[in-house]
């Protein structure tokens, strides 16, 4: 089959999941000898055109900008079907797979044009992530609903995304799959010098890491973990917290840790490579991942893949993906306490850490194999391909 | 036990960001497509003054560069400043 996957985002630029996910769905349906294209926005320093692994990948420059973010969304969608035109000429697509609102008006255009399946993929809603507070998010609200009408099919990566979906959309629940998202195991089968990682992001031999990965936006919850600082460091007085990853929040997040008298456990590193990232999740001692929504959480698996046990929030995915006391521990959203309480009893309870770990581990090689998603996913375009 | 920090007076994003974002949105993202004031203050809608104010935080943090040639000065937003944005839009 010929595939077309249409993202804004696409390594190396690396906005959330999304990114990540394409590149792993893409990589893992090559494999199994579909014909995979990739259409998807520029970043510096990229080409427009490049293989990899096996699959082409098209970017597309946006030569007409907008101050609005909105006005701006639809002109890189007028470029991108652009670029979809140049790609379909080498693969004449047999269906194009669309991953959130931002590529949808593209997308919807692209399979009326050409009489072919769209299947989206909702990875997130506006109504979950902004509760839908102003003009800007209510277009987006609708342009999420419209790309879910359009779809032949819609997958969501959990049952909890599915309810958003079915409830908020009125989609009706057969036209859902949940297909949840994969991760590269492999990634984490590596060498790394574990007391070396850990001095370069300031941990020390004798002290304990626990480590925050996402967008520093309000849906991750970190401010909760900050305000837990205090607590986990009384409780805990060796810990240390590396807080990775960039977001609007940062300076309110970083003015938090100021007056948090726990400055000094503290760092923010910012965005860092896909390596250092690999690299200092197998050196940490503790995964928090403390979203207040989270649709899948894909931060976890890869925490469970590097063998390091989970602290997380009952929310969303993460409830679905994560199994308290056997391959994580959960504690309640919001609520920095709970996050102490859960931090306190993996850093102080070896054996019960090794027990998360081992389970976490096995978990993540048998459900969340990129192989198993990638043929999930080709089931759904089978049933869709000649149907229209 | 302590009750952690004081809850900050407001989580707004910082107008910094805002004006970051549309910098980011109007296409000056590399050394080829950036802009003099004059340019920005055309495209945002805002004052010299505000906009050097700005910039300069915004250079300070890494997020914008200046790109001098021939004895003119434009801005464009750099791949960290790139990255910041996106967070938001995802």
């Amino acid at each position: 089959m010929k595939i077309c996957l249409l993202s804004w985002e696409f390594p190396p630029r690396i906005v959330g999941g999304i990114a990540r996910h394409v590149f792993g769905l893409a990589k893992a349906l090559t494999k199994t000898g579909d014909e995979v294209g990739v259409v998807t926005l520029d970043f510096p320093g990229t080409p427009d055109y490049e293989e990899i692994e096996g699959f082409k990948i098209y970017r597309s420059k946006t030569e007409v900008g907008h101050p609005n973010f909105l006005t701006w969304t639809f002109l890189f969608n007028h470029f991108l079907e652009k670029t979809l035109a140049v790609a379909n000429r080498d693969f004449n697509f047999d269906i194009i797979h669309i991953h959130d609102w931002l590529v949808a008006p593209a997308g919807i255009g692209f399979k009326h044009l050409l009489n072919k399946p769209m299947v989206c993929t909702m990875h997130s809603t506006e109504h979950g992530r902004s509760s839908l507070h102003s003009p800007d998010t209510h277009m987006i609200d609708g342009l999420e609903w419209w790309a879910c009408y359009e779809a032949n099919r819609v997958i969501v990566t959990s049952n909890s995304m599915k309810g958003e979906i079915c409830g908020h959309f009125h989609v009706p629940s057969e036209k859902v799959d949940v297909i949840p998202n994969g991760i590269s195991p492999k990634k984490y089968e590596i060498e790394v010098d574990r007391w070396n990682v850990r001095r370069r992001f300031g941990v020390g031999d004798h002290e304990k890491m626990v480590l925050f990965v996402g967008r520093l936006v309000p849906q991750k919850g970190v401010e909760y973990l900050i305000r837990a600082i205090p607590r986990i460091g009384g409780l805990v007085p060796q810990a240390k917290f590396v807080i990775v990853g960039e977001g609007w929040m940062r300076s309110h997040l970083e003015w938090l840790a100021d007056t948090s008298g726990q400055r000094w456990r503290i760092n923010f590193t910012g965005f860092i490579s896909d390596e250092d990232l690999a690299a200092l999740t197998k050196s940490a001692d503790v995964l928090v991942v403390p979203s207040v929504y989270e649709p899948f959480g894909i931060v976890a698996l890869e925490g469970m893949a590097a063998g390091v046990p989970i602290v997380a929030s009952q929310v969303g995915g993460l409830a679905e993906v994560i199994e308290h006391d056997r391959t994580g521990v959960f504690v309640y959203s919001r609520n920095p306490y709970s996050i102490a309480w859960g931090v306190e009893r993996v850093l102080t309870d070896p054996g019960y850490r090794d027990w998360l770990v081992k389970n976490g581990h096995e978990t993540v090689r048998k459900r969340f194999s990129w192989e198993a998603i990638a043929q999930q996913t080709a089931e759904v375009y089978k049933s869709v391909v000649g149907e229209d | 036990m302590s009750r952690g920090p004081p809850v900050s007076p407001s989580v707004e994003i910082p107008e910094e960001f805002r004006f970051l974002c549309m910098l980011h949105n109007v296409g000056a993202t590399n050394p080829e497509r950036s802009l003099t004031i004059l340019e920005i203050a055309k495209w945002t809608d805002k004052e010299e003054p505000t906009i050097k104010d700005y910039l300069r935080k915004l250079q300070e943090l890494g997020y914008v560069q200046l790109i001098t040639s021939n004895k003119s000065e434009k801005y464009c937003v750099s791949v960290m400043g790139i990255r910041k944005v996106l967070t938001l839009y995802s």
